[in-house]
C-alpha cells in the first residue's frame, strides 16, 4: 500500500516536472525541473529495493550533474532563453504528434505485457549480503571489463573538456610594471569617470554630467549600455537617451580605432565564412 | 557482512591485447601530454600513435596465425574475439593507421581549440605554432571503442563501447583549423543527435533486458524460444536497439547528420568516420541482428528492405543536387551504407550467413580504402581559405593536376562499382549474396540506383576534365610524404581489390566461415 | 506495478523525446537527454525487480557514469560554441579593471 502512494505521488510529481522541463521558457526552470524529476526517481529506485542506485542517483546525477547544467547555464547566461519562432513550418506540431504517438506505441507495447509478480531482488541481495557486496561482485567479476573500459570514457571526458575549455597562456604574464607603463602610456592615466557624478543619482547606469550638462562618454558602462539600448531602457528624458546612444556610438567607434576587436567584426567575419562554405 | 570473497575474474590478455595496446597508447599519449614539452609532443605523439596501432595489427595478425581463431567468448563473456571481429580489427587498424598519417601531415587542426574563433588570441596562438596535439590520444581511444563496439558479446558494453567510441569523435569534429565555426556547428550537431540516438539505444536495451532477462546476446537469442507473451515488449526494443545502431551507420531516416558532420569536421577526421567508424557499426549491427536476433529475421527483414531501400534511394539521389565535394563523398557514404545493408538483410540457412557475411567484410574493406584515399586528395586541393569545397573550384583540375585528377576519378569509379576496381567486386559480392537470400527486388534497386550516382561520379570527373579550369582556381597542395603514401596506398588498394580480389576475398571467406560465436 | 513503472518511464523518455524536437536552446536539448536516459535507468531497476536479479542495477549504474561523461564533453562542447557566437567569454568582462 505504502508503495502504492509513494509511486502516483511521485508520478503525478515527475511527469508534471518533465513537462515542466520541456515547456518553460527560462533555461534555469528547466534545469530545476529536471532536477525534481531525477530526485523523484531517486524515490522509486529506494522504494525498488535499489538502495545503491538511489543515493548514487542523488550524488551523481543531482549532485554533480545538475549542478554542472547549472553552472553552464550561469555562465552562457541565465537569461538565454528561447526563442518561440517556429524556424521549420509544422515543426512544433508533427513533434507533438510524434511524441504523443511514440509514446502511445510504447505504453501500448508495454501495457500489452501480462506480466508475472515481480520476483524481487530481496534473494540475490541476501545470497550475497546485502545490494551493494552483490553489484560489486557483479562489477568485478562477470562485468569487469566494462567497468574497466569506463575508464577510457572518464579520461576522454576530462581530456575534452581541457581541450576545449583551456586556454593555454600564449604570451607571459603582464606585471605591474606593464600594466602601469601600458596605462602612463596610454591616453588615460587616471581612472575613468564614475557613474552618476553631477547626475540625479548614482546608479551604475546612471552616466556622469560633464559642468556643461551633457553626458560624459567615458562614464557610460558600455555592456550595460548596450542591453538598455537593445532592451529599450534608455532614460525618460529624451536628451539624454540621445545623449547615451551619441556617446555609446562614439566609444564604439573609438575602440575600433584603438583596435580592440569588438563583437560586430567577429560576427560579421562568422557570416562571410558561412556564406563561403556553402 | 558474512566474509564472502569474489572470485577472481579471468581476463585472456593475449587475446585481448590488440585492444590493451592501443587503449594503453592512449593513456600514455595523455601522460605525454602532461609531461612533455610543447615542441616535443608531436615527435612522440606520431611514433607512438603508429607503433601502437601496427603493434595491435600485429598481434592481430599473431593471434590468427599462431593460436586461431577462439570459439568461446573472453574476458568473463563480455567480448567476442571471433572471425569476424578479428578481421575487423585488423581492417580498423590499417584504416586507422593511413588516418593517422592524414591527420599527422598538415595543419588540419586548430592552434588551440579554446581560442575563440577570430580573436586576437587565435592569431596569437597561430603565430607561435601551437597545436592542439591531444589529438592523437583522442584518435586511440576512439579506435579503442572501435574495436571493442563489433567484438562486444552483451549489449552494455557495447553501449559502453558506443560511448567511448563516440564521444572522442565529437570533440574531434569541432577541431578544425580553418572554417571553425563550421566545425563547431558540426560537433554540436553531431554530439546532440548521438546522444539522442544512443538515448534510444539504451531504451532498447531496456526492453531487451526486460524481456529476456539478461543482456547477453546469447541469453536474448535463448529467450527468443521460451518467452512467450511479451512480444511486444520484444519488437519495440528491437527497433529501439535499430534506431541507435542505424543512426550510427547513417542509414536513410536517420542520415541528416552525416553531410553537415562531413562537411564541417577536419577532412582527416571525416576521412576516419567515414572508413572505420562505418565499419565498427556494421559489425555491431550484424553481432545484434544475427546473433541475438537471428531468429527473429522473419519479423526485423522487411523493417530493413525498407530502410535499405530509403537509404540507397536517398544516398544517390540527394548526392546529385550537392555542390560540395564533402557533402557529396558524405551522401556517397549514406548510398553505401544501403547496399551493404542490401547483405545484412540477406540472412537464411548456414551457408548463406556465410556467403552474405564474407561479403560485408569484402564490401567494408573496399570501400573504407577508397574514402579514405578520395578524402585524402581532397586535402590537396586548397583555396586561400581552406580546402576547395565547393564543386566549381574543381572545375579544369584535371589539365592542372593530371595525376591526382586522375586518381580522383579511379576513386569516384570505384565509389560507382566499375569492373576493374575494387567497387565493382564489393558490390558484385553483396548483390550475388542478396540474390542467393531471395532478396532480388532490393538488387534492382541497388543496381538502379548505383546507376544514378554513377551518373554524379562521371558529372564530377566531366568537370575535371572537360571543363576550362578558373583563372583563380584552387592551388594544389604539395603532398608530402604521409599525404602521397595515404593516397598510393588507397589507390593501390583499390587496384589491387579490382584486379586481384581473390586472396582478401579468401581471406574474408575464412573469417566468415564459422560466423559469429555466441 | 511493474506495468505502472513502465509506463511511467516510457512517459518521461516520451517527454524528453519530444523535449529534444520542440527546443532551440542546446542546453535544454541536452537536458532533455538526459531526462530520456533517467527513464531508461527507471525500467532498467524496474525490470531488474521483476526479474529477481541484479543485472538491471548494475546496468543503471554503469548508464549513470556514462552519462557523466557525456555530460562533460556536451556541456564543453556547447560551451565552446556559445563561446564563439556571441562571444561571452569570460576574459572581455575586464570592466571592473579602472
Amino acid at each position: 500500500m505504502g508503495e502504492t502512494i509513494t509511486f502516483w505521488v511521485l508520478a503525478v510529481v515527475s511527469v508534471a516536472a518533465a513537462l515542466g522541463l520541456v515547456f518553460s521558457r527560462k533555461a534555469v526552470y528547466s534545469a530545476l525541473m529536471l532536477g525534481v524529476v531525477m530526485l523523484s526517481l531517486a524515490v522509486l529506485y529506494a522504494v525498488q529495493d535499489a538502495p545503491f542506485l538511489a543515493a548514487v542517483q542523488i550524488i551523481v546525477y543531482t549532485g554533480a550533474v545538475m549542478m554542472l547544467f547549472l553552472f553552464v547555464l550561469m555562465l552562457v547566461g541565465v537569461d538565454s532563453s528561447d526563442s518561440l519562432v517556429e524556424t521549420i513550418r509544422g515543426q512544433r506540431f508533427w513533434a507533438i504528434v510524434a511524441g504523443l504517438g511514440f509514446a502511445a506505441l510504447l505504453a501500448l507495447a508495454i501495457g500489452n505485457v501480462v506480466f508475472t509478480p515481480a520476483v524481487g531482488v530481496g534473494q540475490v541481495t541476501q545470497a550475497k549480503g546485502g545490494n551493494i557486496p552483490a553489484l560489486a561482485e557483479m562489477i568485478f567479476t562477470r562485468h569487469v571489463f566494462a567497468f574497466e573500459v569506463t575508464s577510457a570514457l572518464l579520461i576522454t571526458a576530462a581530456l575534452g573538456a581541457m581541450v576545449l575549455a583551456h586556454r593555454e597562456r600564449v604570451r607571459p604574464k603582464a606585471t605591474q610594471r606593464d600594466l602601469a607603463r601600458a596605462r602612463f602610456s596610454g591616453p588615460q592615466p587616471s581612472p575613468l569617470p564614475g557613474p552618476g557624478t553631477y547626475a540625479l543619482h548614482n546608479a551604475i547606469d546612471m552616466p556622469a554630467l560633464l559642468p556643461d550638462g551633457s553626458v560624459s562618454a567615458k562614464s557610460i558602462n558600455r555592456v550595460l549600455a548596450r542591453h538598455e539600448l537593445e532592451d529599450d531602457f534608455t532614460p525618460t528624458d529624451p536628451e539624454k537617451a540621445a545623449m547615451i546612444r551619441e556617446a555609446l556610438a562614439k566609444g564604439e567607434a573609438e575602440e575600433r580605432e584603438h583596435g580592440v576587436e569588438a563583437e560586430q567584426p567577429i560576427q560579421a567575419k562568422d557570416a562571410v565564412i558561412k556564406e563561403d562554405g556553402q | 557482512m558474512n566474509g564472502t570473497t569474489i572470485p577472481a575474474p579471468t581476463i585472456e590478455y593475449a587475446l585481448l591485447a590488440p585492444m590493451l595496446i592501443v587503449f594503453g597508447a592512449a593513456i600514455v599519449g595523455v601522460l605525454v601530454e602532461a609531461f612533455f614539452p610543447r615542441y616535443l609532443r608531436k615527435s612522440v605523439h606520431v611514433p607512438l600513435t603508429l607503433l601502437a596501432l601496427a603493434g595491435a595489427f600485429l598481434m592481430t595478425v599473431l593471434q590468427v596465425v599462431r593460436e586461431g581463431v577462439p570459439t568461446t567468448p573472453s574476458a568473463m563473456g563480455a567480448v567476442a574475439v571471433d572471425g569476424p571481429a578479428l578481421f575487423i580489427w585488423g581492417l580498423i587498424l590499417v584504416l586507422a593507421i593511413v588516418s593517422t598519417l592524414l591527420i599527422n601531415d598538415e595543419d588540419q587542426f586548430v592552434a588551440q581549440a579554446a581560442a575563440v574563433p577570430g580573436s586576437a588570441d587565435e592569431e596569437e596562438a597561430v603565430r607561435s605554432g601551437y597545436a592542439q596535439t591531444e589529438v592523437y590520444p583522442l584518435l586511440l581511444f576512439s579506435v579503442g571503442g572501435m574495436m571493442l563496439f563489433p567484438a562486444s558479446n552483451d549489449l552494455l558494453i557495447m553501449f559502453v563501447a558506443l560511448e567511448v567510441l563516440s564521444l572522442p569523435l565529437y570533440l574531434l569534429c569541432g577541431l578544425a583549423r580553418r572554417r571553425r565555426l563550421l566545425s563547431q556547428e558540426a560537433s554540436v550537431k553531431y554530439f546532440l543527435l548521438g546522444a539522442f540516438s544512443s538515448a534510444f539505444f539504451l531504451y532498447g536495451m531496456a526492453l531487451m533486458y526486460g524481456y529476456a532477462g539478461s543482456l547477453d546476446l546469447k541469453a536474448i537469442s535463448a529467450a527468443l524460444g521460451t518467452v512467450s507473451g511479451q512480444n511486444t515488449l520484444l519488437l519495440a526494443g528491437t527497433a529501439m536497439l535499430g534506431v541507435g545502431l542505424l543512426f550510427k551507420l547513417g542509414a536513410a531516416p536517420f542520415q541528416a547528420w552525416k553531410p553537415d558532420v562531413y562537411q564541417g569536421a577536419p577532412t582527416a577526421v571525416t576521412a576516419l568516420m567515414a572508413s572505420t567508424v562505418l565499419v565498427s557499426a556494421f559489425g555491431a549491427l550484424l553481432r545484434v541482428f544475427w546473433v541475438a536476433l537471428g531468429n527473429l529475421d522473419w519479423d526485423w527483414r522487411p523493417v530493413m528492405w525498407g530502410v535499405a531501400i530509403l537509404t540507397m534511394v536517398v544516398g544517390a539521389i540527394l548526392a546529385i543536387t550537392q555542390t560540395d565535394i564533402k557533402r557529396m563523398l558524405a551522401y556517397s557514404s549514406i548510398a553505401h551504407s544501403g547496399f551493404i545493408l542490401t547483405g545484412v538483410i540477406a540472412t537464411g540457412a548456414f551457408e548463406q550467413n556465410q556467403g552474405a557475411l564474407s561479403a560485408i567484410l569484402f564490401y567494408l574493406a573496399a570501400y573504407g580504402f577508397t574514402t579514405v584515399g578520395a578524402f585524402a586528395v581532397v586535402t590537396m586541393v586548397r583555396d586561400a581559405g581552406g580546402e576547395a569545397g565547393h564543386l566549381s573550384r574543381w572545375a579544369g583540375l584535371g589539365k592542372r593536376a593530371p595525376i591526382l585528377a586522375g586518381i580522383f576519378a579511379f576513386f569516384l569509379l570505384a565509389f560507382a562499382g566499375i569492373p576493374l576496381t575494387s567497387g565493382f567486386f564489393g558490390k558484385y559480392a553483396v548483390f550475388s549474396a542478396a540474390v542467393a537470400g531471395d532478396a532480388l527486388p532490393l538488387v534492382v534497386v541497388g543496381v538502379v540506383t548505383s546507376a544514378i550516382a554513377a551518373f554524379f561520379y562521371v558529372r564530377v570527373i566531366v568537370l575535371m576534365f572537360f571543363s576550362e579550369p578558373a583563372a583563380d582556381g584552387p592551388t594544389i597542395a604539395t603532398p608530402t610524404i604521409g599525404t602521397s603514401a595515404v593516397v598510393a596506398l588507397a589507390a593501390a588498394a583499390t587496384v589491387v581489390l579490382g584486379v586481384f580480389p581473390q586472396p582478401v576475398l579468401d581471406l574474408a571467406g575464412e573469417a566468415a566461415s564459422a560466423l559469429f560465436i555466441r | 506495478m511493474t506495468t505502472h513503472y513502465l509506463v511511467l518511464s516510457a512517459l518521461l523518455f516520451a517527454i524528453g523525446a519530444v523535449g529534444v524536437l520542440l527546443r532551440r536552446n542546446a542546453i535544454v536539448v541536452f537536458m532533455c537527454v538526459e531526462l530520456m536516459l533517467n527513464a531508461c535507468n527507471l525500467a532498467f531497476v524496474t525490470f531488474a525487480r521483476q526479474h529477481g536479479n541484479l543485472d538491471g542495477q548494475l546496468i543503471a549504474f554503469f548508464v549513470m557514469v556514462v552519462a557523466a561523461a557525456e555530460v562533460v564533453i556536451g556541456l564543453a562542447i556547447i560551451v565552446m560554441i556559445f563561446r564563439t557566437r556571441r562571444s561571452a567569454s569570460v576574459d572581455d568582462a575586464n570592466l571592473l579593471k579602472y
